[in-house]
Parts: structure tokens; sequence; C-alpha cells
């Protein structure tokens, strides 16, 4: 079909007025199909370039600890910035170097000379750690290509106190050991978001109705259990007693027995948290205390006691013949050469001269008169099932061990295994579990969670009390208790350490000299022995519980009498005082 | 002059309506044309519009203020937290072991309790 038209008939107005209005239904179709047809795609698209997304940082909460009955802060952050230069941004660079160096001096990076040539480089890191008013003071010089980015730093106004228990917040702005780590979820807090629609500066206009704005949920101000006055005293008494006895690592744990809440943690040699970067032994960044399980020694007696006493198969006025040395099996366990041999050893004579022998008779009578499958499987339920041995105990603590308690079914689990394990030896534990089990053994029989967690608050004054927690009760009957009790402070008084407690208040304790494996022989030996010390003070009620542990003693005789020994009656003297504990 | 007001009866009360009503009809000399009233209409878009515009306006100078308060704020927050660092220092007990006050404090001879 051939399409025919004659211009000519039309007047020229009557064509341009055609062709005007084809053009505008065009550009009204095109307008019609962009604004109608298509509208949320091109309005979503407006919307994406127009809007922002911000992350609103929570600040990582503060801890706190107690200065007797108030709070001071151990952990504040503070704002510090990092001054950066883009090269190539960079127009006078002599009047950035002399301009930086007279505001941050100090806080300038190395070779940053070196990067400020680099005109391939984006980013030159100028000065680190900048305070807020050296930052504002960069601010005012306007100077080309230099930026600032603003952070938190950790800082600790008690310098290395009570290091290994706060640990450290890594670059990253994650906790590294200690409570750090270990309540890091509690502490880092909540990013918020905001997404609004900004200008060219990227300031935000909150105008669209989809803007989304969720506020940051600040960290937890933890308020410690620790006390600070107890926590230095517990570190000068632990670093002078190892000097006395040129020890090289040592560590000391005291605890409210009838809480749970954990007074000091103290750990030698140690480190300053806010120069963790110029460390070199990583080992020093764990806190011993809980994180090393070894064979704690004698000190577990008084626990093998307390399972004797309650399990009934002694009683306070048993008596046995001690010959000095007992036949398990095939090995023969002797008490040490001094100790004397006597046809009715006591009890207490157990406790007080430390009596192998003697405690190889309550796991016999524990067995019916014999070391068996049922004292071993009793000795057993109160090792693990009472005193939770084998067990983590849940303090705040990064790095935990569960120790090590090998069962009576288990091949490895014989006679003498237990023989062994009754004296403090061929398990594993830490000293916070041993410190939690003893508390629960002289408290009345009740096990409660060790923390290091009195509570929150919210303006660094006011405290949210956290209340203890209970894990077991019942692990000794209250008159075991009571009575395991006397003989631990019969025990001490009756020997040379006794000596120096003062008078009218209720002190009882327990040495422990460990032999460790030489790892050529495969032997105990005792050679770097490890001494320890666990023990209570208080009045009617036990008020503390201490434990010391002092390695690689050079003083003669037994680390547990002459290293440990003498630190945890220093420490008890001072905290008698200070705990303004009444006499009976 | 019809019929009526000669034959038909008129009521009282027509009659006085008729004579309350104006007489005299007000007619404007010009009239709005369909130009004048199109730009009369633009032009009260146009107003309506620029209403709108400052309504929208406004709302954005408040993210303006907001986001210098928030700014404010921030430097506030920042030079508390450098005092409280500081204070905290101060206070700490290496700062009061080394103190002059420390130094002039002697230990208790002896403690005696009161029963």
């Amino acid at each position: 079909m051939k399409l025919n038209i004659n211009l000519s008939q039309y007047r020229k107005s009557e064509i341009l007025a055609a062709i005007t209005v084809g053009f505008v239904a065009i550009i009204v179709l095109n307008l019609f199909y962009i604004q109608i047809i298509r509208h949320n795609y091109y309005k979503q698209q407006a919307y994406d370039e127009q809007v922002a997304k911000f992350v609103l940082p929570a600040k990582r909460g503060q801890i706190y600890a107690r200065d007797g009955t108030s709070v001071i802060p151990l952990v504040l952050n503070e704002p510090v910035y990092i001054a950066y230069a883009d090269p190539q941004q960079v127009k006078d660079k002599q009047n950035l170097i002399d301009t930086m160096n007279s505001i941050a001096g100090g806080n300038m990076v190395k070779d940053y000379k070196t990067g400020l040539d680099n005109k391939k480089l984006r980013y030159v890191v100028l000065a680190r750690g900048l305070k807020h008013d050296q930052a504002e003071l960069l601010k005012q010089k306007n100077l080309a290509g230099v930026g600032l980015t603003a952070s938190d730093r950790r800082v600790y106004p008690e310098g290395p106190l009570a290091s290994q228990l706060l640990g450290y917040v890594n670059d990253e702005g994650k906790g590294q050991y200690g409570a750090e780590e270990a309540l890091n979820s509690r502490l880092k807090g909540v990013d918020g978001k905001l997404q609004a629609v900004t200008d060219v500066r990227r300031i935000p206009l909150t105008v669209s109705e989809r803007d989304v704005s969720i506020p940051a949920h600040d960290g937890d101000n933890i308020v410690l259990s620790i006390d600070r006055n107890i926590q230095s005293y517990a570190e000068t008494a632990l670093k002078n007693g190892l000097n006395k006895v040129h020890a090289t690592k040592g560590s000391v744990v005291i605890m409210d027995p009838n809480t749970g809440r954990i007074m000091a943690m103290a750990n030698s040699p140690t480190y300053d948290p806010a120069k963790y970067n110029e460390v070199e032994d990583y080992s020093v960044f764990q806190n011993g205390i809980v994180s090393d399980p070894y064979e704690a020694g004698s000190v577990i007696k008084t626990l093998t006691m307390g399972a004797g006493l309650d399990n009934g198969a002694v009683n306070v006025n048993s008596t046995f013949n001690n010959r000095g040395y007992v036949q398990i099996d095939d090995t023969k366990i002797s008490n040490v050469e001094e100790d004397p041999v006597n046809a009715n050893a006591t009890m207490t004579d157990v406790l007080h001269y430390s009596l192998n022998t003697g405690v190889v008779f309550i796991l016999q009578q524990m067995g019916g008169g014999k070391v068996n499958l049922t004292a071993r499987n009793k000795l057993y339920d109160y090792f693990h099932n009472h005193y939770r041995f084998g067990e983590k105990t849940g303090v705040e603590q990064a790095g935990e061990s569960s120790g090590i308690i090998i069962p009576p079914t288990d091949e490895q689990g014989n006679n003498v295994r237990y023989t062994n394990m009754a004296l403090g030896q061929g398990m594993d534990v830490t000293m916070m579990q041993v410190a939690a089990a003893f508390s629960s053994s002289i408290n009345g029989g009740t096990y409660y969670k060790p923390t290091i967690v009195g509570g929150t608050t919210d303006d660094g004054s006011t405290v949210k009390e956290a209340k203890p927690k209970v894990v077991k009760s019942g692990v000794l009957k209250a008159k075991t208790s009571s009575d395991l009790r006397d003989m631990i402070v019969r025990g001490r008084q009756l020997g040379a350490l006794g000596g120096k407690d003062r008078p009218g208040f209720v002190v009882g304790g327990k040495t422990g000299t460990s032999q460790i494996i030489d790892p050529k022989t495969g032997k105990y030996t005792n050679a770097n022995s490890i001494g320890s010390y666990l023990g209570f003070g208080g009045n009617q009620t036990p008020q503390y519980v201490i434990m010391v542990q002092v390695k690689d003693s050079k003083a003669a005789g037994y680390a547990g009498t002459t290293a440990a020994g003498p630190i945890f009656g220093d420490i008890s003297n001072w905290l008698i005082d200070y705990l303004k504990i009444v006499p009976n | 002059m019809s019929d009526r007001n000669n034959n038909t009866f008129i009521s009282r009360r027509e009659n006085a309506w008729r004579r309350n009503q104006n007489t005299t009809k007000f007619e404007h000399s010009t009239k709005l044309g369909p130009v004048s009233h199109t730009v009369l209409v633009a032009m009260m878009v146009a107003v309506l519009g620029l209403i709108y515009l400052t309504q929208v306006t406004k709302t954005s100078s408040y993210g303006y203020a907001i986001e210098q308060l928030n700014t404010q704020k921030t430097e506030l927050v920042a030079k508390k937290s450098e005092l409280q660092v500081e204070s905290a220092r101060l206070k700490s007990l290496q700062k009061i072991q080394s103190s002059q006050v420390a130094a002039n404090l002697t230990q208790p001879a002896s403690t005696d309790y009161i029963r």
C-alpha cells in the first residue's frame, strides 16, 4: 500500500503545529514511561545515590574495681586520633612536616617522611595516639591532604595492676586474655546504624521516611569483685616473697569463701597492658591461676580428709598405725624422712605432719580397709562431683583449663594412681579449682561459682550488685565442714607457720610441695618443685581463702613451707586489718 | 410589565421580598479569560510548591543542626573522657603511694579491740 500524503494541501503553520504536537507527545510518553511505569526503579536509584549508611560504634564498657566500699576505674576509654596524609593531595610537604612536628612531636611515627615522598600511596600514617586538643589544633591548621581518624584507646590508670586478670584489647578492638576476652561480648556492646539521605558532604539530612536510625548500645561497665588494695598488697607480697627465695614465678588467689567472689589474683612476672605489644614472652599474658593446671601436692590432703570425714570412713578421733610407709600394689608410699612414726597417729597429725600414710589410711577406709575400686569410686565422686575437679569453674577469665582427673574405670585409674591423687599428685588441677573447692569445704559445704564480677555500673559510682551463684550445695555436711575447719586450724597452729598469726583470729592452712615429673627420666623429682599454701582466715566464720603457688624456689627445705607459707602469712595478717575482722 | 403585576394576586410576603431586593446589579467591567485563569492556577501551584520547598528545606536544616549538635556532643564527651582518665591517674595507688602525704604516714604500732 502506498502512502500518498500531499503536504501542499496543509498550511505551513499546521505542519509546524503537528510536528510540535508530535514532539510533545513523544516527550509526554517518555515522561509517562519514566515517571509512571519505571517510577519505582528510578525512585530506588535516586534513593541509593542520596542515601548513606553509617555505623554508630558502641563504646566498649569500662572496667572498675573496688576500693573498700567505693568503686575506682581500672580500665577506661580515652579518645585518640590517628593523623594521616594522602601524598597525592599534599601541597607543601615541608610546611606539613614542620606543623605536624610542632603539634604531635612525640606521637609522630617513624619513617613517615619516606611515605610522603611516595606519590603512589594514598594513605600514610603521620602520628598515632593524638589527644583531643592536638587533633583540634591540627584541624585548625587545615593542612591540604591531611586527615584524622578517631578511635578509643584502653587506658589503665593503675598501671600494671591485675594485668593478667584484665587482659588487653588489640588493635581490632577485640578483648584478648583475662576479663577483656572472657567478657568481650558484654563489654563490646552493639553497634548502631544510621541510614539517611545526605548532602554532598555526607551530612545526614533526615528527610526521608525510609531513614533508619538504630542507636548504639554501649557495652556494660563492669565492676569487678577485685579490691585494688588487696590486689596491690597481694602483688607486692608475692613479689617480695619470690625475691626472698629467688623464685622465678608465682601466683596468689584470694577469694571470699562465702560468696565465691575473687578479691585478688596476682601473678609474677607480670606486664603492663598499655604496652602489651612490647611483650616478648607471650606466656605472661596467661593468668596461670586459671590456665595452668598442676599437681597441687599436699594441699589436696585437706580435701581428701574432708571426703573421708564426710563419707564416714574416718572421724575426728580416728587414729592409725603410722609405720612411715605403706605398700599399694607394687608401689611403696612413704612419708618424708623427718616425719614421726607413731602407732596412734591422729587425723590432725595427718594434716600437721602431712602424713602420706595417713591419707592412704583414709583412702583404705573408704574401700573397707584397702585401696580398691570402691575406694577409688568414692574418692572420684568427691573429687569430681563434689569438688568439681575436671570441670571448669566458670570464672570470667579467658583460657580456663578444666584440668585432668582420670576416672577409676580408666585403665590408668588404678590403685596407685588414686593413692597418688589422695596425696595431691597424679591429677592436674588449677589453683582456681582448688581454692573454690577448698572454700566449699570450709564454708559449710556450699560450692559457689568463683567470680570476678561484682556487678555493673552506669555512672561509675552506683553498683548494681551481682548475686553469688550456688553451683552445688552439700559438698560436705555442715558438721564435716566445721570439723575439717577445726582440724586445719590445729594443723597450722601446731606448725611453725601458725606462730606468726595474729592472736584472736582463726587461721588455718596446709602446705604442699609438688614434685614434678622429670621429662628426661619420666619420674618424680624434687628439683624445681612447686610450693603451695592453701588456707583461710577470719573469726567464727572464714572471711577469706588464700592460695599461694611458688615455682622454682631456691630456698632450702620444702617450698610449700619455706616459700609459699610466708607469703600466705604476710597477706593473711594484713587482710585481718584491712577487712576489719573482729577477733573471736 | 407582566400580567402578574397587574392581574394576579401577590402575597404580602412576596411583595415584601420584592421591596427589599436590590434593584441594581453590579457587574465587573473586566472579565477573566481562560489564559488568566491558567496563569492564576499556575501561580497558585508555584506558591504551593514554594511552601512545600520551604518545609522540606526547613526539615533539611534540622539535619545540619543535629549534625552540629552531635559534633559538639562528641567533643564534649571526648573532653570528659580525657578528664576522667586524668582524674583516675591522679587517684591511682601508684600516685598516692608516691605522694608526700603518704610518705609522712606511719604504720600503727598495735591494734586493740574494744569488746
